[in-house]
């Protein structure tokens, strides 16, 4: 479980992962990397309520599309810091 | 040394920096607003003096990296890499360093001088963050300048420091590479760099910057190489540099360039960013909590349209009082004196007097309720909320085929149609920009407004509110029900198109922010009223006069017109030649609808009455005019407070007051409440305005907006008829 990659979906509320892979055109890749969402960096799932997903990219908040959010690969990571109060 | 100094400077940042606080702080009033040569992105230009230095600032559009994949980054690109600013001012977000520094390692690696402008430091010290200023600025060798420009910290240095630059702007310059990229990336960038070297022509872009967007797959430096003379050679070049690279990184070769940055820009903060060691859980985020909340977020969206409408409604209404009284009182009544003074003939006082003052003056009463929705407008999109409402929205525009991105157009559609129509850039699937710019028109308008008020004050009263609220929502139903079937029908290719929005951090908009905000669009409206709409109203006086010596309208050219057409609005309810010449008027503008029919309605009236012949008492009526604004303030100032005290009535209004103006006379002769309902219905989801239409044509071809203006005309005569009948049946006519 830690080191399989994922989609971005299949991370549960409150957990965070680093971003392996994103499967999208030049065009929109080149977009998310310059949001934050680049290979390497984490991301935490702060909301999943079955539409876009809210997550905690460093200091943004970004909300991503659940199809996009399908195409990225992540693997799960343990929080650097405790930041818990999101799970439900 | 007469001559004084002249120094030209970009702004550039991420969106949601503060670069337009930024902007304001510096620049104050004066400022343009334009658009970019041949593009529909928002150009603003500004100067100020300091010392014996004028400073033009040219505020680039937000972007969160330099590339040419949107309009925005492309012209953020091109002016710094062609035009050559004396100086860049890269404002960075403190609270959110390392994603802002992307776009500054970008800055860097092009190598203009730089001056960092290190914004929302308050905000960045609340969070606990601590950022070791002299560091930052002695590694990257440029100057970096805490601020915080909502309250004009900071830009007193920024100031000085653009005072120096003048004196020698390379100075600030990055001294040398500070992105480094991998060992073999590295090599392949340096060949390619020094390969450029070699060309004469490269329209101004610095070799090493254009090696790397050329490893990058950039198509526009590209284009610049290959019509240098000898670029042909270095293209070859590229392409097997790009071989090597694909060996050694696969496909991903410009996420490989994408990872070097954000090491550096890792690297960076880890040196002069402490973070604390329990980060805390930010106001914001709380408060996201309950506005994106699954339950939750829709029903408190719609609650706060429906405080935003009554605050609109509410508030206005004395005002408006105020300016009709204006209009139906001293203005005409002194014109008409100025005229009769220099012996003008009386056709030339009625077109005066009635065509342009009745025509713009029943126009220019709207401009209270169209501030006060433009500052609610301006209000929600600098907290931060509009954002979260496309995030709540984002599930039921898939609904529609679209995304939570083509909610943001949609909502400027409430303010103007117009800008709402050039929004829809930002899409970039092109079916589902399509779809979008057709669903807008039936997002109300601000200029639909005053139809429903005029309407709404005459034959709702208290309940006038209520009405306008169920006509915004028709409108998002009929999009709803237009996008479902459209998507279904007519754009099968439009599968979501990806959604990825940054939902800024909650802040306190500032009133300068607002009130900027506020005017610009208000002024815009005024500047309409008094042209189109002025043209229009003397235009409509002579439809309504001619064949001349006409006395009954009706007879008039005009009056043909109409009721010829009038007959199709016959199931509706509205089948006069009134009604039916305010929509022939109305399909230029939806400003028009009011003032044709003060001018048919009321005209016809007066001609009735005969002139009132009171003595003009010019100090007396100057006092109530003072009297009356001052009335006026106190009143909105207790509805205010109402509205915002939902359930609670502070000031409880006189149910039975109405206004009870001319028009709205007039009205209740000629409308039941049932038929003036489909009447609004109409008006609301008819062809917005001549503007509008335009602007689909230049977006999308004169095709679709042919088929925007069908769409329009049919589904609002099926509602209103819909509305009109159904009603009957219910026994409500």
């Amino acid at each position: 479980m830690t080191d399989r990659a994922m989609p971005l979906t299949m991370l549960p509320p409150g957990r965070a992962g680093r971003i392996v892979e994103i499967h999208a055109g030049q065009r929109l890749k080149q977009r998310l990397v310059g949001m934050g969402l680049a290979p390497g960096n984490t991301v935490q799932v702060l909301q999943d309520n079955g539409g876009p997903l809210l997550l905690a990219v460093g200091e943004s908040r970004i909300a991503l599309g659940r199809g996009m959010a399908h195409k990225i690969l992540v693997q799960s990571v343990p929080l650097p810091t405790p930041r818990g109060e999101f799970a439900p | 040394m007469s001559q004084p100094r002249r120094l030209r400077v970009a702004l550039a940042g991420n969106p949601n920096a503060g670069k337009s606080t930024v902007f304001n702080a510096l620049t104050g009033s004066h400022q343009h607003v334009g658009n970019w040569p041949g593009k529909t992105v928002e150009k603003k230009e500004g100067s100020f003096r300091y010392r014996d230095l004028w400073v033009d600032i040219i505020d680039l559009p937000g972007t969160y990296s330099l590339s040419a994949y949107s309009p925005e980054e492309r012209i953020a690109q091109e002016f710094i890499t062609q035009e050559h600013p004396d100086v860049v001012v890269n404002v960075v977000d403190a609270s959110n360093l390392e994603r802002n520094l992307y776009l500054t390692a970008q800055l860097l690696e092009i190598g203009v001088p730089l001056i960092i402008v290190l914004n929302m430091t308050d905000v960045a010290e609340q969070l606990g963050y601590k950022i070791d200023v002299a560091r930052f600025s002695q590694l990257l060798g440029v100057p970096v300048i805490p601020a915080v420009a909502s309250k004009g910290e900071g830009m007193e240095v920024l100031r000085e420091y653009l005072y120096q630059a003048a004196q020698d702007p390379s100075q600030f310059a990055p001294p040398h590479a500070l992105v480094q990229y991998e060992h073999e990336m590295e090599r392949s960038v340096r060949q390619l760099t020094e390969a450029l070297q070699g060309l004469s022509d490269l329209q101004g872009y610095q070799p090493r910057w254009l090696a790397v967007k050329l490893i990058e797959g950039d198509t526009q430096a590209h284009d610049i190489v290959a019509h240098a003379p000898g670029g042909d050679e270095v293209l070859a070049l590229l392409d097997k540099i790009m071989d090597k690279l694909r060996r050694t990184y696969g496909e991903d070769v410009d996420i490989v360039l994408a990872d070097a940055r954000y090491g550096f820009v890792r690297g960076l903060t880890r040196q002069v960013l402490t973070l604390p060691k329990q980060p805390p859980r930010t106001l914001s985020d709380r408060i996201d909590q309950i506005v994106t909340n699954r339950w939750l977020g829709i029903p408190l969206f719609l609650f706060l349209m429906y405080l935003m409408f009554n605050l609109v409604q509410r508030v206005s209404a004395p005002y408006m009082d105020w300016i009709d009284s204006l209009f139906s009182g001293p203005v005409p009544q002194w014109t008409l004196a100025a005229l009769h003074a220099l012996h003008a003939p009386d056709w030339l006082s009625s077109l005066v007097v009635d065509g342009a003052i009745a025509g713009v003056g029943s126009v220019l009463v709207f401009v209270p309720s169209l501030m006060v929705m433009f500052f609610a407008l301006a209000f929600m999109e600098d907290s931060g909320y509009l954002a979260r409402a496309a995030f709540v929205m984002d599930k039921m525009m898939g609904f529609l085929g679209l995304n939570g991105r083509a909610f943001i157009p949609m909502i400027l559609g409430f303010g103007c149609n117009v800008p709402a129509v050039y929004a829809t850039r930002t899409i970039e699937n092109r079916g589902a920009r399509i779809l979008t710019g057709l669903l807008i028109p039936f997002m109300s308008c601000s200029a639909r407004l005053p139809v429903y008020v005029v309407f709404g004050m005459a034959f709702f009263g208290a309940k006038a509110g209520l009405v306008v609220w169920s006509l915004y929502l028709i409108g998002i139903a009929t999009a709803a029900i237009a996008g479902w079937a459209l998507a279904r029908w007519v754009f099968p290719e439009v599968h979501q198109s990806v959604f990825v929005l940054e939902l800024p951090r909650y802040r306190l908009p500032t009133w300068q922010g607002l009130w900027l905000h506020t005017w610009e669009h208000t002024s815009e409206f005024v500047r309409k009223a008094g042209t189109v709409i002025l043209g229009i109203s003397v235009l409509l006086w002579f439809l309504l006069n001619l064949p001349w010596g006409v006395t009954d309208p009706r007879e008039s050219y005009f009056g043909r017109v109409s009721g010829a057409l009038a007959p199709v609005f016959e199931p509706a309810g509205f089948g006069t030649w009134q009604a039916a010449g305010a929509l022939v008027s109305g399909f230029v503008a939806k400003e028009v609808v009011i003032s044709t029919m003060s001018q048919i309605y009321v005209g016809e009236q007066e001609a009735r009455m005969g002139e009132s012949a009171t003595p003009l008492n010019w100090r007396e009526d100057a006092r109530a005019i003072v009297a009356g604004f001052l009335e006026a303030t106190r009143d909105a100032g207790k509805a205010f407070l109402d509205v915002l005290t939902p359930g609670v009535s502070l000031f409880p209004h006189d149910e039975g007051a109405q206004r009870e103006t001319a028009l709205s006379r007039a009205l209740h002769n000629a409308f039941t409440p049932l038929s003036a309902f489909a009447f609004l219905v109409y008006v609301l989801l008819y062809t917005p305005c001549a503007a509008t239409i335009a602007a689909q044509a230049q977006e999308y071809g004169w095709r679709w907006a042919g088929f925007s203006v069908l769409l329009g005309l049919t589904t609002a005569w099926v509602l209103a008829v819909a509305v009109f009948q159904i009603g009957r049946l219910l026994g409500w006519g």
